[in-house]
């Protein structure tokens, strides 16, 4: 194994954990956390694949500038969400999310 | 040294840092304990731009993961904090679920990128210097740049709209 399979080892790792707590937590804004932890693990594959291989004459890089801008934006409006939604329900638990089930 | 310098040491410093953060994040039971432990993390990501030779990175997810993006989420929390009576089922009930799904999922990803033929590891650093970088963005890649800004700038007045509360009139 080269050093760019350890790092997209440690990356694939980072994923795994955030999907997790996407997936378990029930706690909105810890899912939301879990989200960020995602974003970072793909930009690690990123940044490593375009230090290791280069192509695309360094776009690898920026393309990961563009995914941790893109990833604030995210946050603001997710977080947005959340507040809006604790006005109105009082609550932050994903399972008491089901105001649109049949 | 393949890509520049590859310092196992460092790698594994940064590496056990980081997933050990990352399972704090998923973790803990309190939500500021993980909101602490995700800042950890992200610095710990920080360390690793820079083992991979992206100083500019580095500096910018601290600017902006661990200062600003953390920031945000802690007055979010801050914010909704209800804490009434006991927070015991801090899992939903699909937990098995979702840790088999992950792990299964880490598994296939590990066998396709170390089994996959990326292709040989060149001897230095491919990662663009600051002049570079600086070049793409503002004469290649100046469309996605300025479209990135307009969509900050939609998010943000989105955001205001979600969250502003409305004023009862006497």
């Amino acid at each position: 194994m080269n050093p760019l399979d350890w790092w997209l080892l440690l990356a694939i790792l980072l994923f795994s954990i955030g999907a997790f707590g996407v997936l378990a937590r029930r706690n909105v804004i810890v899912v939301v956390m879990s989200l960020e932890v995602m974003l970072n693990a793909v930009n690690i594959a990123l940044v490593a694949i375009a230090n290791f291989r280069g192509g695309a004459r360094g776009a690898g890089t920026l393309f990961a500038l563009f995914v941790i801008v893109l990833a604030a934006a995210e946050v603001t409006v997710g977080l947005a969400i959340v507040i809006a939604n604790y006005r109105n329900r009082r609550t932050v638990q994903t399972d008491t999310y089901d105001k649109l089930k049949g | 040294m393949p890509g520049g310098d590859f310092h196992p040491w460092f790698f594994v410093i940064v590496a056990a840092w980081v997933l050990v953060c990352g399972l704090g994040v998923v973790l803990f039971k309190k939500v500021m304990y993980s909101a602490v432990s995700m800042v950890f993390c992200f610095l710990g990501v920080a360390f690793a731009y820079a083992l991979l030779n992206a100083p500019l990175v580095a500096i910018i997810q601290i600017l902006v993961y661990v200062g600003a993006i953390s920031i945000v989420i802690i007055f979010a929390i801050m914010l909704t904090e209800v804490q009434t009576g006991g927070l015991e089922l801090f899992f939903n009930r699909q937990t098995l679920a979702a840790a088999v799904a992950a792990l299964a999922g880490a598994a296939v990803l590990a066998v396709v990128a170390v089994s996959a033929d990326i292709g040989p590891v060149g001897d230095k650093s491919l990662t663009p210097g600051l002049k570079v970088l600086s070049r793409l963005i503002f004469d290649r890649y100046v469309f996605p740049f300025e479209l990135v800004s307009l969509v900050l700038v939609a998010a943000m007045i989105g955001a205001i709209v979600l969250a502003h509360r409305e004023e009862e009139r006497p």
